[in-house]
């Protein structure tokens, strides 16, 4: 469980206001991507609790790492997770980001998120259902006004932690594709 | 020359296997399977594909580790009678080199980068073998041979979880003497 | 005195477009979500949103980005006291139609200005993309416009206002085929589908809006609000005849359920398609609407 900073009054505020209003990054990075739509549409409709799309990583609040992630993935998922503007939140979606999942003995996927990226929130399953997605939300909003959800404090202060393992398990975080070069 | 296009399949193995030197299996129906040797291959595959087999469906590659082989199988694809057949030879698995074929199909040049990132078998005539596709800075044995050992690789590489159970926490939960059983996942 | 007068009114202006602009907008999304059969979010959601992008740590690209959003959000504000709601005017005599097309190329600059600032090759083409919608929208709801002035012999948006209460018809029934015009052309200036393709976020990631972090996304959101006041505003006022204020505002809603409802059903246009749309049906048009009023047959 994160530990409980203190906040004052305008942070209180401003945590009210954040959690009724959350923008998910559109990044769908794995095999969990296939619940989103059903929770975005009109069974089970996520708008209702604020949450909407976003499509730029500069405007959104929440990014899902919805399933496994590759060494490559990865890389971008961290360029993208760095260049969102705080107070950012992630969700780690399925049993790929608690232990590898079916994954573990794999050679390109990694078997723990929390070692490379602040995780606020895991939700259990293969893939979870909308119904567990929306009772996760909720939580998440639940931390979020109690002071919780601090993962990218968590970020700033033990940056050389997170960059050791990352480069522990990819070798190197600068992405070098036909591409980018 | 008749057109070429409206030959059977049969007829087809036949002019090959007297042109070539090939081995013929069935594998199902429409689906044949050609062995031929290695300096074969080239001109076979080009005898193909004017005959109506110009689709390259993929070009893959079998690690045979005990006979010490590579299979590369080329899938050809006829769209006018639906009959797919596939083309392999063996490569040596010590010191694997074959030629490509990216001038006839272009989209071959891929395959052999895939084939190249994951096996080791090097293609001459195509230098973009070199640069890294699907794998980027691996400088490990090519993954998908057999003697490679992903879950090895997985445990140096990418830390796990360490459980530790806590039975009577969990006794607890099952008896529903907790309330709050919020995902307490250690770490 | 007069001076604390002419406050009052524009303040009474701003704080109008902000809180109905905003709240109408939350309306919106609920009538969209309940079209497509599901509940949407509370009428004030826009208010949260626009709160909650104050209240991030985002950062600046350089001082032209900073010019640039202000320019925007001020060129904006300027225009916005200048149109008159119904019979609220807060400089009488001023409110001539010219004077609000050209302080509005001061927002819209300001914000290309802005956001190619921001170094980003998407924002420029983003950019790009509106600035060839505008080209497309904007010929025909002017012909109309000048039409409309025509006939009145005046530009003066109150004048016309109330010659239409004079005469005891609205302009929508007199000029039926330059209000047909003049609806399509607010579709585009709107944002709206179908001619949503500039700034959606599905296409190159919001266009324009790309690089915007914290704050700056609030402050263009609010301008895209008080934007969309305006032109809505123009609309009811040369063709729905003004009003008192709350007849303004029940005006103002039901043109911009339109809108909405309409958006909700229709796909996306490409650039090229949207204009080449707007030059052909709707410039005809526009040219019909202009011969029948130089010929002064209008109803």
């Amino acid at each position: 469980m994160a530990q409980i900073d203190e906040r004052s009054v305008w942070e209180k505020i401003a945590d009210q206001l954040r959690s009724r209003s959350m923008w998910m990054l559109h990044y769908c990075t794995g095999c969990g991507a296939v619940e989103l739509p059903p929770s975005m549409t009109s069974r089970f409709d996520m708008e209702r609790l604020g949450m909407g799309p976003m499509a730029t990583p500069r405007q959104a609040d929440i990014f899902l790492i919805t399933g496994y992630l590759s060494t490559k993935t990865l890389r971008r998922v961290i360029y993208t997770y760095e260049k969102m503007a705080d107070p950012k939140y992630v969700i780690g979606f399925g049993s790929c980001t608690i232990n590898g999942g079916i994954y573990y003995d794999s050679y390109s996927t990694i078997n723990r998120l929390d070692l490379y990226l602040p995780v606020d929130l895991y939700i259990a399953g293969c893939m979870p259902r909308p119904e567990a997605i929306l009772n996760a939300f909720n939580t998440l909003m639940e931390m979020i006004r109690k002071g919780e959800a601090n993962g990218w404090k968590r970020y700033k202060e033990n940056y050389e932690w997170y960059k050791q393992n990352q480069l522990r398990s990819l070798g190197e975080v600068i992405i070098h594709d036909e591409f980018h070069e | 020359m008749t057109n070429s296009m409206n030959k059977t399949p049969a007829e087809i193995l036949e002019k090959a296997k007297e042109l070539f030197n090939i081995k013929i299996e069935d594998v199902a129906d429409r689906q044949y399977k050609i062995i031929s040797e290695n300096d074969k291959t080239i001109p076979l595959l080009s005898f193909l594909k004017e005959s109506g087999y110009s689709h390259l469906s993929i070009l893959t590659c079998v690690d045979w580790i005990e006979e010490k082989k590579f299979e590369l199988v080329y899938i050809l694809f006829n769209w006018s009678n639906g009959t797919t057949f596939l083309v392999s030879t063996f490569v040596d698995r010590e010191k694997p080199i074959f030629y490509t074929v990216k001038d006839m199909w272009p989209t071959a040049e891929y395959y052999e980068r895939d084939v190249h990132e994951f096996f080791g078998v090097e293609f001459e005539g195509n230098e973009r073998c070199k640069l890294p596709m699907i794998l980027e800075s691996w400088n490990d044995l090519p993954p998908l041979r057999k003697d490679f050992d992903p879950l090895k690789f997985s445990k140096e590489h990418f830390p796990d979880r360490e459980y530790e159970k806590d039975v009577i926490h969990e006794a607890k939960i099952i008896r529903s003497d907790l309330d709050d059983t919020r995902g307490d996942i250690n770490g | 005195m007069t001076g604390v007068a002419t406050v009052g009114r524009v303040a009474g202006i701003l704080l109008t477009a902000f809180f109905f602009g905003l709240t109408f907008e939350g309306i919106g999304r609920k009538i969209t979500a309940r079209i497509q059969k599901r509940y949407g979010p509370p009428w004030y959601q826009n208010f949260i949103d626009v709160f909650k992008t104050l209240t991030k740590h985002g950062w600046t690209h350089g001082w032209i980005f900073d010019f640039g959003v202000l320019m925007a959000l001020g060129g904006v504000i300027a225009t916005l006291s200048f149109v008159p709601l119904g019979n609220l005017v807060a400089f009488p005599g001023l409110d001539n139609f010219f004077v609000i097309a050209y302080l509005f190329t001061v927002g819209a600059l300001g914000m290309a200005m802005g956001m190619v600032g921001t170094g980003n090759p998407w924002a420029s083409v983003g950019v790009a993309r509106a600035l060839t919608l505008m080209l497309g929208y904007e010929v025909p709801f002017l012909i109309v416009i000048t039409s409309l002035m025509y006939y009145y012999k005046t530009g003066n948006i109150s004048n016309i206002i109330m010659a239409q209460a004079q005469s005891g018809q609205w302009n929508i029934v007199k000029f039926p085929i330059g209000a047909l015009v003049a609806l399509i052309s607010l579709q585009g200036m709107l944002g709206k589908e179908p001619f949503e393709a500039p700034i959606a976020p599905a296409e190159i990631a919001s266009g324009p809006m790309v690089e915007l972090s914290a704050k700056y996304m609030g402050l263009l959101m609010l301008m895209n609000t008080f934007m969309e006041f305006i032109e809505i505003s123009l609309f009811v006022n040369f063709f729905l005849g003004g009003g008192n204020y709350f007849e303004f505002l029940l005006k103002y809603f039901i043109v911009w359920t339109l809108a909405v409802m309409i958006s909700a059903v229709l796909p996306r246009f490409r650039i090229e398609q949207a204009v080449a749309f707007y030059w052909t049906v709707p410039i005809l048009l526009a040219f019909l609407q202009a011969f029948l009023v130089v010929n002064g047959w209008v109803f």
